[in-house]
């Protein structure tokens, strides 16, 4: 599989204010996209994911660095032809219908005369909103400005499509039919950049991911050997015994109800409870193994920094 | 709502009546010239030209303002400044000046900076010379400025012809002669021939009477009175012929008051 | 084309706002209103009907220039509508010349419709309509050209307020730059001469788009002055729009 994005060395300061003080933003991002996945871009508020995508899309410019779209220049009309981007919180011209605001963004592209009003059509029948075709934008909700969003970033078919939290204020309907949504694009051979900072659903979804902390990635890689399969801890849920009980064989909680938690760090440790609730005569209500999520990586990391 | 509506309509019907020292318009006395008033307009020089002579008219009809002549020239030549093209407040300004403030010579001031950034209107200096002969009684002025519209193309004939006549007034019979004789010879219409041919022998009489009179005093010097009629004067030398009018008439001599006559009234021949 | 899709959608958007159809009302309320004034005067009544309509045109045409004008680039960057737009393949300075064409359009069409309240008064009363009036018209329109780059300029990297201001600022030192023609005359030659006349040169003379005192007296025209006014507003927009697009390319949009 080929690189479909290349970032190189990035680096960019922020100056602002009378005598200009600079905050370094980005402080020499390096990635790599493969073409047909969907890569994950993670981080916590204000570690740069947006300004990197800006960076991408011309919208600022970097102070060193190289990024190169399908071997092009990012800056280039050609590297343009093939990308789409659908920014956070998305704003539109509110006095156009969906239907005129796809027309004129697919204008702006090379989708042809004639083949607009059909592309518009699928378009919108693809993120749902056939039904509100006609409607000005301003009276659209959060939900409905994301998807159009969504489907004005693929008007012109873009083989890489970048999302900024596109599912950010939806709900959980709505977040499934976006997730929906963008593995479609992957079977349709697409490559997705996703940046978030809700991890569930990059969890879900992602197939290479990449933590940025203050400006720096400080892990990436895919999903699944990032995050260990290992059992951390078993959560099990016990009623009809007391906490004292428990003793030695891992952490024990008060729960709701009169039952208690206890969380058993040692595997080996699990048939030695089962068999002391069955001798108390004690009731199991639930056993859960908990293995390191996207979540306990990503606060790992942060805190590390 | 209601009240505070009313007491403000009401409040102002009061303060309406309240009398209040005014002094409409006297601020525009402390613009230093048009010329400058000209940058502050910002291209809309014409327009605010428009608008202060407006303003003038109505202040100009307001009879309560006791001194509003003061400032005439210098208002009417701010228009002038700001748009010197514009002709009626010239005309508008002099009218003013005469009629109204009972000052021809403002009204000169007014119409010759009029002329002097219209030399193609004839009507100002017209206009000033009509002032100078009717009102002043100027003729000497009258007739400089009827010269004047004589030389602007498109001046009416009448220009000529009021030249002619204030020449004549003025006492000046040698070009009153020369220039009706012209009117006389170049016109094709037929009144006017016939005035300019009256006016002719008005000047005629004038010119003869003259001689005429001063051989008389010369005869009443020698001889201590006025000779019995106008043949004695050749006979005594003090005239060369004993003139005869346009129309080849005798002069009427009385020899009791030694005053001569022209037979006819010029203007009934 | 791209230009054409972004003039289009600009066009919609202005004509939408409601501070163009304030202005428009102004206007009509002026020139119906000079009818009235016209009253007062004493002498030609026509020449004072055309004044005040000619006046109103420009000047609020120019008001309609620079108020949206100063909106048209800072309402996309501070709505942030700018972002997908430019993650599109078009080039910035499509983007720009878009913006102002469309611009352009919507206040070709105000224009219109001033100038067709003024001619049905003048119809109404019977006053010729002279054929330097249109040209005079068509010579605010340069100048609107000229002011709406301006305008546009300022809005890429200013907040409306003060775009406007400075816009202003432009056309009134457009409307005295004759002023310092005169100082210059008087002035003793020398290094400051000079440089003010290079000062001069460069500074924007509006006045040579202002025939309305041609047209108010009859005046003729020379033909000459209409080429080379026309020349001189679009090159001095070309160039403005240039600065522009070179200020906009670098830009940050953060």
């Amino acid at each position: 599989m080929d690189t479909v994005l290349r970032i190189e060395n990035l680096h960019k300061t922020f100056r602002t204010g009378f005598i200009p003080k600079g905050k370094k933003i980005l402080n020499g991002i390096s990635l790599d996209i493969k073409g047909g996945e969907i890569f994950g871009y993670l981080g916590p508020n204000g570690a740069g994911k947006t300004t990197t995508l800006k960076c991408v899309l011309g919208l600022i410019f970097p102070d060193k660095g190289k990024i190169e779209i399908f071997g092009y220049s990012n800056l280039s009309v050609k590297a343009k032809e093939k990308i789409g981007f659908l920014p956070e919180n998305p704003y539109f011209y509110d006095y156009l219908t969906a239907t005129e605001f796809l027309g004129f963004y697919s204008d702006l592209t090379l989708v042809k005369k004639e083949e607009k009003p059909a592309k518009v059509e699928t378009l919108l029948k693809l993120v749902g909103l056939e039904h509100a075709a006609g409607l000005q934008l301003r009276k659209y909700s959060r939900g409905m400005l994301q998807r159009i969003g969504l489907a004005q970033a693929l008007v012109n078919d873009p083989s890489l499509v970048f999302l900024d939290e596109p599912l950010g204020g939806l709900d959980p309907l709505g977040r499934k039919e976006i997730r929906d949504v963008i593995i479609r694009l992957k079977e349709e051979g697409k490559t997705v950049f996703l940046s978030s900072h809700i991890l569930q659903d990059i969890e879900m979804i992602c197939d290479r991911v990449a933590i940025l902390v203050e400006g720096q990635i400080i892990n990436q890689g895919a999903l699944q050997d990032l995050i260990s399969e290992t059992v951390s801890v078993t959560e099990i849920t016990i009623s009809g015994m007391q906490a004292t009980d428990c003793e030695g064989l891992g952490e024990c909680y008060s729960a709701q109800e009169g039952r208690i938690l206890l969380k058993v760090f040692e595997e080996d440790k699990i048939p030695d409870v089962l068999q002391l609730v069955q001798a108390k005569k004690g009731k199991i209500h639930s056993l859960i193994p908990r293995t390191e999520t996207l979540e306990d990586l990503f606060v790992g990391a942060v805190k590390q920094k | 709502m209601i009240v505070s509506c009313a007491s403000f309509l009401g409040l102002k019907t009061i303060t309406d009546e309240i009398p209040r020292a005014h002094v409409p318009g006297a601020s525009i006395i402390y613009i230093p010239s048009g010329k400058y008033l000209k940058h502050a307009t910002f291209g809309y020089s014409s327009l605010a030209a428009d608008l202060i002579y407006v303003w003038a008219i109505q202040y100009y009809s307001d009879y309560s303002i006791a001194d509003r002549y003061d400032h005439l020239d210098h208002i009417f030549s701010i228009i002038a400044e700001l748009d010197p093209r514009y002709l009626d407040p010239y005309e508008m300004g002099a009218i003013i000046a005469v009629y109204e403030a009972r000052d021809p010579y403002l009204a000169f001031k007014v119409l010759d900076r009029g002329l002097e950034k219209n030399p193609d209107q004839w009507i100002f200096p017209y206009q000033a010379g009509h002032y100078a002969a009717s009102i002043l009684k100027d003729y000497e002025l009258a007739r400089q400025y009827y010269k004047r519209t004589m030389e602007i193309q498109g001046a009416p004939d009448i220009a000529k012809r009021l030249y002619a006549d204030a020449s004549f007034k003025g006492m000046d019979y040698q070009t009153a002669w020369e220039n009706w004789r012209e009117i006389f010879e170049t016109t094709e219409d037929e009144r006017i021939k016939k005035i300019a041919s009256n006016h002719l022998y008005q000047v005629k009489s004038a010119m003869d009477i003259a001689r005429i009179e001063e051989a008389i005093e010369k005869y009443r010097e020698k001889f201590g009175r006025v000779p019995g009629n106008l043949d004695q004067l050749v006979r005594t030398g003090f005239l060369i012929s004993v003139p005869k009018d346009q129309d080849d008439n005798d002069y009427i001599y009385n020899p009791e008051t030694g005053k001569i006559e022209p037979p006819l009234t010029w203007w009934k021949r | 084309m791209k230009i054409r899709a972004i003039a289009l959608n600009t066009f919609k958007e202005a004509i939408r706002d409601r501070i163009l159809y304030l202005l428009l009302f102004f206007a009509a309320a002026c020139i119906i209103l000079s009818r009235i004034l016209a009253l007062l005067a004493v002498g030609d009544r026509a020449k004072i009907i055309t004044d005040v309509g000619l006046a109103s045109i420009s000047l609020f045409g120019v008001l309609m220039a620079i108020l949206i004008g100063t909106g048209l680039v800072y309402k996309e960057i501070d709505k942030r509508t700018i972002y997908t737009l430019l993650a599109k393949p078009i080039q910035r300075y499509q983007f720009l010349l878009g913006k102002y064409l469309g611009l352009l359009l919507t206040l070709a069409v105000m224009l219109v419709l001033m100038t067709l309240i003024f001619l049905v008064l003048l119809f109404l009363h019977r006053y010729p309509v002279e054929g330097n009036f249109f040209m005079a018209i068509l010579f605010i329109f340069v100048e609107l050209c000229l002011i709406t780059a301006v305008a546009m300029l300022f809005s890429c990297f200013s907040t409306p307020i003060l775009s406007t201001l400075y816009s202003l600022s432009f056309y009134l030192i457009g409307h005295i730059s004759w002023g310092l023609e005169t100082l210059i005359n008087k002035m003793p030659t020398g290094v400051l001469k000079t440089l003010a006349r290079i000062l001069y040169t460069f500074l924007p003379d509006l006045e040579n788009f202002n025939f309305k005192t041609e047209v108010v007296h009859l005046l003729p025209i020379p033909p000459k002055i209409f080429l080379y006014s026309t020349l001189y507003g679009l090159s001095y927009t070309v160039f403005i729009l240039v600065l522009a697009t070179l200020i906009f390319r670098r830009r940050d949009f953060i």
